[in-house]
């Protein structure tokens, strides 16, 4: 729960920069939290970050030297490389390719999200085709060079550069990562130059449309996010921070501004990914490994599952049609939120969503002149949320005018009563809600049943017990905090740097010294970078792992070498497991190929649980009974509504019941039982399921 | 029938939303446990749900060329076992004259849904198949003359009864494959994809109850039905005319066409094929379901991306197809590459009628692929057969968007996704030399073609070339509202021994290594060239993917000196006259 007393040096924070607010959780040495916020500055994000550190230092009468000084561990997620992206604010990016190949970039493999809308254009490319220059040489499949990289080539290319003020170099030459001798060399050539992106350093994938997009987006962020995260480091620095300060990447991991200034194209999903972090704390005070975390905010869901503990990492991250191939955890995203618009089509269908109505104007409740009816609305109509100040008082909402939108846009329409177009549209959205769930679960070869759904972001708690029963959980958890539940999940996140090779080879021929020296230039990197940010012992682990496939296949999966030691036999029985559960079938005794080999260094931060809150059997009082249509078996019921801050460990009651919370609103159903569990969470029991 | 009123319009929406789930569902399973790439990778499949009397209902998740054509397929089940389905049965079928289906490589396994003793649905899942014999290996013989040159037929059989596999038309199937291994995971990854399919669909109606799960899927198909009633509405009365010529016939040159006639009359359409040319000796003679199908995405395409899917969105339009015509052919005729060629010229004549009745969201002709496949094996390796994608030919514009300057086959609408010439490099035994966007090849225009590109490999081992180049030599798409059409493909073959070749444009031939060099198509332009933004007649002129005197001669607009910025008084000059 939020205190209201001062907390107990040393701290460790954590700051999110999200789209519309920056959240900020501080926890003490005691486990004890303390969350703020204050509004996001898109135009310059580190605004948003020092307002939300002056909220605190205002609450807790520290000034911002204590504040900084007394802090340990410094997690940021911010958006700044995502909206570098977004708003197409990046530097002028000049290619070097293979002479013969200047297009992938462009061609993009023909890759279209969806393939009816036809007329829909390609994005814009990053590096139009005069800044794309050719570089002769060449090597073949297995890294042997065919012919001598042609540095006469880069020295004409750099001629154009310098003429079209180009600020920054991507280079991604055709199979480097199987050999980055070329790149390399042209590295070496280029070694003045400031801004230098090299596929084979930052993507070495096999696939030169990926890798190049990889880079080509490296160098485009990277004048602009490496100045801004160097300058907001110094910043908190030189107000008392003694350690830097540490960013959370898309692979869910944290890495200092240095770190991670070659690569900063890592940070594209920084503040979502932190999520991770999140669920890892709930699997120990729900006591699951099997978790699917459903963060709803305004305009979107992400959906992140933990199977047996372990969050899906993929090469593959699509932001705004661009291509990146940077480890990042799986999150599947839908347009659906408390902003998600509801309309009847032209031929008499309702829908609801993809389409949001954003913070402006926002849901017709606000008033701020949005007429289309939202999510937000239908909870207003059905006594879900209360009118009035709302979001810190930020916003004011008006239920008459959630009930004329809903009334002129959709209850007309179809005939209906207007109760009944809000429970539509409710039920609607927690339709493609549960449809996002299964789309992850089941595309992995989990069944959802087995899990636990996190209900989390502002929205999330709304939702979650309704999505848990139609999913088969028994049950849902909802965390206190549910609102900042990225900048509580960096708090527990460890730091982690990813590293691959491509790498062929027969499982059951390798030479196991000749995979084990394969491993070696990896894990050297990965050793260097655990001490460069100060992580040595059994605090610096680095983890060996296979990329496996039947021979044919296109795809692979990922196996883990325990200890780093390397024995065929137990690496076949693993991959055959894991090719049975996500592909329904194995081929016993089929040869097996090596196709990448992956370290992954990590950084253990000490893992602290929340403090322990001791029960209270006080019996609390509702704040206020007030009518809500809870369901259609029971329609409008009263219902008592409580005050989170009233409602203690030990406490255990039946729905329906509304508990309103500082960053978020928990609903109960009337066949649902909500109780605050030793780790200060809402758990709801869903048709009275055994916990 | 009208059973609109007595529905709950948000039980309506839901019951919409689930169905097109249930089907993207059966996608998700299919790709996830299919062996071949080809699911995967070209998502070559299509998973679709109908009611009890064969009409689809919903098809959320496949690709466009199988748009509403599995009706046919349940419908030839009903006829063929009427009184003799089960819960537990599963049919399988694949022949386009008996049994529904649209070309032989394309299996169709259709799962019966019973609640409560009743038939309420089909599960169905329309899938290619890696190899199912006949003439050529991997499904594709250029030189078929008859369907019995192509592979296996199937009626509707049942493969299943009662949940007992036939272990008999199992192994019937499987001796007529030369990949049992694929084939028989590929079968069980269809069987499964139907059981996720027919489970969810029994829920759904369980739920709804039988009395009224049935007009809840006819108001889904009434409102696509009115759906698409709008757009016809929205075009003028009358007949309008198109055609789409057809240059050979896979052996020769012919001069034949597919003739269209669109006639509006108020919400009905007709589309009357009367006038085209007689069946062909080659393999591009469609079939009932594919012609329409590729009908059907031809319409869907060119009005609302978000249009449904299913069979009721076609209510209103009747489909005129003359028998013994390629659209429409008589059997033996061979009809293997119909879903590709004649499904492009299909939609074109299409396309080229709908831009005279609603030119404000015409679209221009998407060039056609040249390429085809090269076989062999490398070593003691296992065969391979390699599709030349990396030659891809540029698409057609529309108004606000340039056309897609390589992307795979209209008939997908590009959903095929390129490879990666690094990643075939280490599959075949080949070397890319180049491959890049062609100068002054796309189709001009306010919106322009896409570019084609020059494609170059070197293949370092004696192989098998299977040629399918139905966009070489000549023009292969068209411009509209004004633009015009993009340059035609070319390609050579240039022997590592001595010597040179133009090959064919359909044929099956060996050659020892040599280098292919293509130039693809590009796509054709939408609106006048002299309208197009100077800035990107600029761009376009700065990237060398339009010359400077094509940009002045074409385009009107002169470049200064250094080819940096738009000389603007000599191009208002230019574009005076």
């Amino acid at each position: 729960m939020v205190n209201v007393e001062q907390p107990t040096a040393p701290w460790r924070i954590g700051v999110d920069v999200g789209g519309t607010f920056t959240d900020m959780v501080l926890r003490d040495q005691s486990g004890a939290l303390w969350v703020f916020k204050a509004p996001s500055v898109p135009a310059d994000p580190s605004q948003g970050v020092m307002a939300v550190l002056n909220r605190a230092v205002e609450q807790l009468s520290l000034p911002l030297s204590d504040l900084l000084g007394s802090c340990t561990l410094f997690f940021h997620g911010s958006t700044v490389a995502t909206n570098t992206i977004l708003e197409r604010k990046g530097a002028r990016v000049g290619l070097l390719t293979t002479t013969g190949f200047r297009d992938s970039l462009e061609t993009r493999r023909g890759i279209r999200e969806n393939m009816w809308d036809h007329r829909a254009p390609f994005p814009d490319v990053l590096a139009p085709r005069y800044l794309r220059q050719p570089v002769g040489g060449r090597l073949d499949k297995d890294g042997l060079e065919l012919a001598p990289v042609v540095l006469a080539d880069v020295d004409t290319a750099m001629e154009v550069f310098a003429e079209e003020d180009v600020e920054t170099i991507a280079v991604a030459l055709l199979n480097s990562y199987g050999n980055p001798a070329h790149e390399d060399a042209v590295a070496a050539h280029l070694s003045d130059f400031p801004w230098l992106s090299l596929s084979s350093r930052i993507a070495p994938i096999m696939g030169e449309y990926e890798r190049t997009s990889t880079a080509v987006v490296n160098a485009y962020i990277a004048p602009k996010v490496v100045g801004y995260l160097r300058d907001l480091d110094s910043h908190l620095r030189d107000n008392g921070l003694a350690r830097p300060i540490l960013l959370l990447q898309s692979n869910g991991g944290a890495v200092s501004v240095e770190q991670v200034s070659e690569r900063p194209v890592n940070l594209v999903l920084s503040g979502p990914a932190a999520g991770v972090g999140a669920l890892g704390l709930y699997a120990r005070s729900a006591d699951t490994n099997n978790l699917i975390a459903m963060e709803i905010g305004g305009t979107s869901c992400d959906v992140t599952l933990m199977g047996e503990g372990q969050v899906g990492v993929t090469d593959e991250l699509n932001i705004d049609g661009y291509h990146l191939a940077t480890p990042s955890v799986e999150i599947h995203t839908v347009g659906a939120g408390g902003g998600t618009i509801a309309h009847v089509d032209e031929a008499g269908l309702l829908h609801v969503g993809p389409q949001g109505a954003g913070a402006h104007p926002g849901p017709a409740c606000y008033g701020l002149g949005g007429e289309q009816p939202t999510v937000t609305d239908a909870h207003m109509v059905l006594g879900r949320l209360r009118p009035g100040p709302y979001a810190g008082g930020s916003v004011t909402l008006d239920d008459g005018l959630a009930r004329q939108a809903i009334e002129d846009k959709i209850a007309k329409p179809l005939g209906i009563a207007v109760e009944e177009a809000a429970a539509g549209i409710i039920r609607l959205l927690e339709q493609n809600l549960l449809h996002a769930v299964e789309h992850i679960s089941i595309q992995r070869g989990h069944d959802p049943r087995r899990f636990t759904l996190v209900a989390a972001g502002g929205a999330g708690p709304m939702h979650g017990a309704s999505v848990a029963r139609s999913l088969g959980c028994g049950q849902a958890y909802v965390p206190r905090q549910a609102g900042a539940f990225c900048a509580l999940g960096m708090l527990h996140t460890d730091i982690r740097q990813d590293y691959l090779a491509v790498h062929f080879d027969n499982l059951d021929s390798v030479d196991g010294a000749v995979l084990q020296q394969a491993f070696e230039p990896l894990a050297a990197r990965a050793e260097a970078a655990l001490s460069a940010e100060g992580f040595s012992g059994e605090r610096a682990t680095v983890q060996r792992e296979l990329d496996l496939r039947y021979r044919g296949q296109l795809w692979s999966i990922r196996v883990a070498l325990p200890g780093g030691a390397f024995d065929p036999a137990a690496v076949r029985v693993a991959f055959d497991a894991d090719h049975q559960r996500q592909y329904g079938h194995t081929q016993p005794g089929g040869t097996i190929e090596i196709t990448a080999l992956r370290v992954t260094a990590r950084g253990l931060i000490d893992v602290t649980e929340p403090a322990p809150m001791p029960p209270s059997d006080a019996a609390p009082e509702a704040t206020a009974l007030r009518q809500v249509y809870t369901d259609s078996d029971h329609g409008w019921q009263e219902t008592p509504v409580y005050a989170g801050t009233d409602l203690h460990p030990g406490f255990a009651q039946d729905g329906p019941m509304l508990v309103e919370e500082l960053t978020t609103t928990v609903f109960v159903g009337p066949k649902d039982r909500l109780m605050v569990d030793a780790a200060d969470n809402f758990m709801i029991q869903i048709d009275g399921a055994e916990v | 029938m009208s059973s609109q009123d007595n529905l709950d319009p948000i039980v309506l929406a839901l019951v919409q939303n689930r169905l097109d789930h249930i089907s993207r569902q059966m996608g998700w399973v299919m790709t996830r446990t299919a062996r071949s790439p080809i699911f995967s990778q070209s998502h070559d499949f299509s998973c679709f749900i109908a009611d009890p009397d064969g009409t689809l209902v919903s098809q959320a998740d496949g690709i466009p060329i199988h748009t509403g054509g599995g009706g046919f397929a349940v419908r030839a089940l009903l006829r063929d076992f009427a009184g003799d389905i089960d819960d537990g049965d599963v049919f399988l079928l694949n022949d386009p004259y008996t049994a529904g289906g649209n070309h032989l490589p394309d299996w169709v396994i259709a799962r019966p849904v019973f609640v409560g003793g009743d038939l309420v649905a089909f599960a169905c899942n329309r899938a290619h198949q890696a190899d199912i014999g006949g003439g050529a290996a991997g499904t594709y013989n250029s030189e078929a003359r008859e369907i019995f040159h192509e592979g296996i037929r199937l009626p509707v059989m049942k493969l299943i009864a009662r949940g007992e596999t036939r272990q008999d038309i199992w192994r019937l199937v499987m001796i007529n494959t030369r990949t049992a291994e694929a084939l028989d995971g590929d079968l069980r990854a269809m069987i499964g994809s139907t059981k996720i399919g027919a489970d969810r669909i029994a829920s759904l109606v369980e739920e709804l109850g039988m009395a009224q799960y049935r007009d809840y899927f006819e108001g889904i198909l009434e409102h696509a039905d009115r759906s698409f009633r709008r757009c016809v509405a929205a075009m003028p009365d009358g007949d309008y005319h198109g055609e789409e010529a057809i240059d050979n016939d896979c052996f020769e040159p012919v001069d034949d066409a597919i003739r269209v006639r669109l006639g509006v009359r108020g919400e009905a359409l007709e589309v009357d094929f009367t006038g085209t040319a007689p069946q062909v000796r080659g393999f591009k003679n469609s079939s009932v379901a594919n012609t329409w199908s590729a009908v059907y995405m031809a319409l869907a395409s060119y009005f609302d991306p978000d249009l449904p899917r299913n069979e009721g969105t076609f209510r209103t339009v009747t489909i005129t197809a003359p028998e013994g015509t390629i659209i429409n052919a008589r059997p033996p005729a061979a009809m293997t590459m119909n879903t590709v060629f004649v499904a492009h010229e299909i939609v074109h004549a299409i396309w080229k009628t709908l831009n005279q009745a609603v030119p404000e969201r015409s679209c221009a002709g998407w060039a056609k692929a040249v390429h085809g496949t090269t076989s062999g094996r490398t070593g003691e390796e296992s065969p391979f057969v390699m599709y030349h994608w990396n030659s891809a030919p540029g698409g057609g514009a529309v108004e606000g968007r340039d056309g897609f300057n390589q992307i795979g086959h209209l008939i997908a609408l590009g959903g095929l996704v390129l490879p990666n010439v690094e990643t075939y490099e280490q599959l075949y035994p080949v070397l890319f030399k180049r491959q890049e966007f062609r100068t002054d090849a796309a189709g001009p225009g306010t919106y322009r073609g896409g570019t084609g590109a020059d494609f170059e490999v070197e293949v370092k081992v004696g192989a098998e070339y299977a040629f399918r180049g139905e966009g070489l030599y000549n023009i292969s798409c068209f411009g509209a509202a004004g633009g015009d059409a993009g340059q035609p493909g070319d390609m050579e073959l240039s022997f590592t021994e001595g010597g040179t070749e133009k090959p064919p444009k359909y044929a099956v031939r060996h050659f020892e290594p040599l280098t292919l060099r293509a130039a693809s198509p590009g796509g054709g332009g939408w609106g006048d060239p002299k309208r197009r933004d100077p800035a990107r007649v600029l761009r376009d002129v700065r990237d060398g993917v339009v010359s400077r005197q094509a940009a002045e001669d074409i385009y009107g607009v002169k470049l200064s000196g250094n080819g940096k910025s738009v000389d603007e008084a000599a191009t208002a000059r230019l574009r005076a006259h």
